[in-house]
């Protein structure tokens, strides 16, 4: 049959049957991960509203201590529980939108030193627990065996201390009002659950077939589960991270509401809460302000969270 | 299921051990020792010597342990769990007198979920994407997102400035002097606000649970097959549904108890009650070591019993599972 | 009961079950007509994603949000299913129509016996004592072939089989003597020779209780081996319908006949297997004209036009452009347009 066609008639037909096939074959565009992960990232309305109010909180937590300097610590004689007052009598910009609180100290810029706080708290808080919990969880589940099984004892016997009295106890016998041993005693205490994350990840990827063609030419365990199986892994752990913020900005304001986190002669969001509540009286706003803040965090965290894994890690998506 | 649960209890032991020696340990790495509170300048030394020799700290530290958890395991004894470093009374005694405070408010809070989170978790799955589900749905986000010590203070809040002290935000019973003082009525009306303020909380988180088990159960093969045997929607929904939406709920329940046991910290802080959390946290304030340490191995015990009790219920209720 | 009814048993009119997505409409099933008199099988055959279930939910009406049966008549005995009240619609449900589901795993209750699981769908429908109902559902489980039924009743489901336990859902679905059983992919998920005892067990009941089945499957052999009567589906829409000799002696539609290609055969030396080329299209970016277009080996212009439905043997319809010989239509492979339109509509049927 093809001897006796010329080979610009078979030309022609390729070119016609080519045409014919792009005219009408399904035209559902492909997409790249990230390009997915985009698409179904921006899907989720919440998600991306909470990212917008994280972007506004960290501003203010950045911007706002920088530029006002010293005010959220600078007692202003007569101004105790002064009104907002947005001008100084010589014109100058005061930044005290929301007025003084009971010592006459600038409640905005405080405000935002306390953000700052709580947030590089939890930020700092989240970074130990997804280290400790990456270690932890990645030696389980790639070893194996009794240390998998020691490690998860260890874990066990974590979850089965009451977690907010044991960062109680640090804290308070490890150096009170010490920034650092609030985040330790965060950190040390909020790793289980990333470790057996990881864990569970690693065990089901080390099955998996290029995880096993990477053993069998002989890769070291090290360049195994960092180069072939932590990569997969990290949708998860991101998730947990977002949402351990969360976690970790709540524990901390607990802690500096009870007295047990950073002094009083600091700024968080937890001993602004506990000043007003010693003014329950006279200054209810007081009360509200660090609330809000705090309750936008973690709204905004566990949102971004759910939105990271609904676009990262769609398998995982849960009905809610 | 008797040696089911004979095993499983043995196998608490070590994890109940562990808990031992993890909240052992941070007290020895304090920084600072146990008699440092005696140490004033008038004190002699020979009674800080004696002090020493009677809380056992010339020993090893491996000594100190054993010491420590050997007496401990005897709780049936006054002095098993040492005696208080502030007012010297039993440490068994003192916890054993707050329990009954503690499981007063807990077991409330706990009644109080179930009788509104249940429902309502199967309201906003049966009618989903409803105003009832999204109203149910969004009380259930903002009350979950809420930490429990700002609802705390906000219910404390409104309890006595915004409605002038309609319920009291202090402590189980009036102040001494007032009329009905400790009476069951003056007890309940102390509990308004710490009970809410705990049950809102568990509320949100129960009532998620169950709306997402319901809607899971929803969707399965064998609710499409009581459909297809024509049975009414109720049927399907509250007997063949709700039973298999249920077993799941049984975690919370192991979940929810050594909270029970052990207390609610903050909310018992927050509002003074005279539980075992607020003995626990004055502890720790006062550096209580013996009372800290015994308050750390009830809320350990709490949490294994949580989850041996959990497991239990799922053998009782899930004819799937056989131990 | 209502009086004998002449006529076909179930007659499905042009129905259309629409599911209104976020992304769009899927119209998952288009116009599908068919009917199944007393005590026939009709197998309904198709890829996944045809439409088969949709039609089956639809007859039982049980087609949740997003989906809506949008137009058409479901007539069961001469009575139109889709006016019935929701009350009215339970009491046909597992009684005059009873279904079993492709998943024995997973359709039946975990928390509740066998037994009582039956013993309910009779309770439902019949005015029995629970003593009377259980002592039912016990013969049934004999019926079905499982033995030590008295045991099994009070057995929960996961103490049984995946074969025991369709044997279960079919010892459901008859208890309450339907008319019309539905059975949804019964076998596919069942190892072979379980497959065969299923099967051996629907044919046994089949002849004792004078029941009519409406039987989903992908699987040719499955057919061949029960139906009277067969429809094929494709992308929602019916492209074939004959009995079963002619579907698998001259089918019409290019898309049976790739099916059939694609069965593996012992009698016939082949090089390689036949298959279909492509997938089946996207609900939401259906092609215009034939929706078997793209895939077809007989592909011609006019075919952007929607082929009729047209009789091209006794009793045998395809919704193609070839003659019934299978050839190239008179109208001209390449016409289009509103002469194309045109000629469908003088070759297509209506409904009977």
């Amino acid at each position: 049959m093809v001897s006796d066609t010329t080979a610009a008639e078979i030309e022609r037909r390729r070119a016609e049957e080519a045409e014919a096939e792009s005219a009408d074959i399904d035209r559902t565009p492909v997409r790249t991960y990230w390009q997915l992960v985009r698409q179904r990232f921006l899907q989720h309305r919440l998600a991306v509203i909470a990212v917008i109010v994280l972007v506004i909180l960290a501003s203010y937590a950045i911007i706002v201590p920088t530029v006002t300097g010293d005010a959220w610590r600078t007692t202003q004689l007569f101004r105790d529980d002064a009104p907002p007052e947005v001008f100084a009598e010589d014109g100058e910009f005061t930044f005290a939108i929301l007025g003084y609180n009971e010592y006459g100290q600038n409640l905005f810029a405080r405000l935002g030193k306390a953000t700052q706080t709580s947030l590089t708290i939890g930020l700092a808080a989240v970074i130990i627990i997804v280290v400790i919990g990456v270690f932890v969880g990645s030696i389980a589940g790639y070893v194996g065996g009794w240390v998998d099984n020691v490690l998860m004892r260890f874990v066990d016997i974590m979850l089965s201390l009451p977690g907010l009295f044991i960062i109680l106890m640090i804290t308070a016998f490890f150096g009170q009002g010490n920034v650092w041993v609030v985040v330790f005693a965060i950190g040390l205490t909020g790793w289980t659950t990333a470790a057996r994350l990881v864990r569970a990840e690693f065990l089901s990827l080390r099955e998996v077939d290029y995880v096993q063609a990477a053993r069998a030419l002989g890769a070291s365990p090290q360049r195994i589960m960092l180069r072939h199986m932590l990569p997969p892994a990290m949708a998860p752990i991101v998730v947990a991270a977002t949402l351990g913020i969360a976690d970790s900005v709540v524990v901390e304001s607990a802690l500096s509401f009870l007295g047990f986190g950073i002094g009083r002669d600091s700024a968080s969001l937890g001993t602004m809460l506990q000043n007003a509540r010693d003014y329950f009286f006279s200054g209810p706003l007081k009360v509200v302000y660090p609330g809000v803040i705090l309750i936008l965090i973690v709204l905004s965290a566990s949102f971004l969270g759910d939105g990271l894994r609904d676009a990262l890690d769609p398998r995982q998506r849960v009905e809610k | 299921m008797a040696t089911y649960i004979i095993r499983r209890t043995l196998q608490s032991i070590p994890i109940l051990f562990g808990v031992a020696l993890v909240s052992f340990a941070i007290i020895q790495l304090a920084p600072g020792s146990p008699i440092d509170r005696f140490r004033t300048p008038n004190v002699r030394p020979e009674t800080l010597e004696n002090l020493i020799r009677l809380y056992g700290l010339d020993q090893p530290v491996h000594i100190q342990f054993v010491n420590w958890i050997t007496a401990f395991v005897q709780f049936w004894n006054v002095e098993a769990w040492g005696y208080s470093l502030v007012d010297g009374r039993s440490v068994r005694d003192t916890l054993v007198d707050r329990m009954p405070a503690t499981l007063l408010l807990g077991g409330t809070a706990l009644l109080v979920t179930i009788i509104f989170a249940v429902p309502i978790g199967i309201l906003a799955a049966v009618r989903q994407y409803s105003w009832a589900d999204k109203a149910i749905t969004t009380f259930a986000t903002i009350g979950y997102a809420i930490p429990s010590f700002l609802l705390g203070l906000y219910i404390a809040y409104l309890g006595t400035v915004v409605f002038r002290g309609l319920f009291p935000g202090f402590g189980m019973v009036s102040l001494p002097g007032t009329e009905g003082r400790g009476t069951p009525l003056d007890v309940a009306w102390h509990m308004v606000l710490p009970v809410t303020s705990l049950a809102i909380q568990q509320i949100a988180g129960w009532s998620r649970y169950v709306r997402a088990k319901m809607l899971e159960v929803l969707n399965q093969d064998y609710v499409r097959t009581a459909k297809a045997k024509g049975l009414s929607a109720a049927k399907v929904t509250y007997k063949h549904a709700l039973r298999n939406a249920l077993i799941p709920v049984i975690t919370l329940f192991g979940l929810t108890l050594p909270g029970l046991l052990s207390g609610a910290v903050i909310t018992e802080t927050i509002f003074s009650w005279p539980g075992l959390g607020l003995l626990g946290v004055t502890a720790v304030t006062q550096r209580d070591y013996p009372v800290v340490l015994a308050f750390v191995m009830v809320g350990g015990f709490g949490v294994v019993m949580g989850n041996l009790l959990a497991d239990i219920l799922y053998g009782v209720v899930d004819p799937r599972i056989k131990y | 009961m209502t009086a004998r009814h002449v006529g076909p048993l179930l007659e499905i009119k042009g129905i259309k079950t629409h599911f209104f997505t976020q992304d769009g409409v899927v119209k998952a099933v288009d116009d599908v007509t068919f009917e199944i008199g007393h005590g026939q099988t009709l197998g309904v055959v198709g890829e996944s994603g045809c439409g088969k279930s949709i039609t089956s939910l639809s007859v039982m009406r049980l087609i949740e949000r997003p989906g809506k049966i949008v137009a058409g008549e479901i007539r069961l005995n001469g009575e139109n299913l889709l006016d019935k009240t929701d009350a009215d619609m339970r009491d046909i449900r597992g009684d005059q129509v009873s279904m079993i589901f492709q998943e024995p795993m997973t359709s039946l209750n975990p928390v509740f016996t066998c037994g009582d699981q039956i013993a309910e769908a009779v309770q439902q429908h019949t005015a029995v004592s629970r003593r009377e109902a259980m002592d039912r559902a016990v013969e049934m489980l004999r019926v079905v072939g499982i033995p030590d039924p008295k045991r099994r009743a009070a057995e929960h489901p996961h103490q049984l089989s995946g074969g025991m336990r369709q044997r279960v859902m079919i010892a459901m679905a008859l208890s309450t003597d339907p008319d019309l059983l539905i059975a949804d992919e019964p076998t596919t998920a069942l190892d072979v020779t379980i497959q065969a005892q299923i099967l051996e067990v629907m044919r046994d009941l089949r002849e004792k209780n004078r029941m009519a089945i409406m039987l989903i499957t992908h699987d040719l052999g499955v057919v061949a081996e029960m139906a009277d009567e067969v429809v094929v589906m494709y992308a929602g829409k019916v492209v074939e319908r004959a009995d079963v000799r002619t579907v698998f002696g001259s089918p019409h539609h290019p898309y049976t006949q790739g099916l059939l290609l694609s069965i593996p055969r012992l009698d016939e030396r082949r090089e390689r297997l036949e298959v279909i080329k492509g997938t089946v299209p996207s609900p939401l970016n259906l092609p215009e004209g034939c929706l078997f277009k793209r895939r077809c080996p007989h592909r011609m212009r006019v075919c952007d036009t929607a082929p009729p439905y047209q009789e091209v043997g006794s009793g045998h319809f395809s919704r193609c452009w070839l003659t019934p010989a299978g050839e190239a239509p008179d109208v001209g492979a390449d016409a289009e347009g509103e002469e194309a339109q045109h000629a469908a509509e003088q070759l297509t049927v209506g409904a009977r």
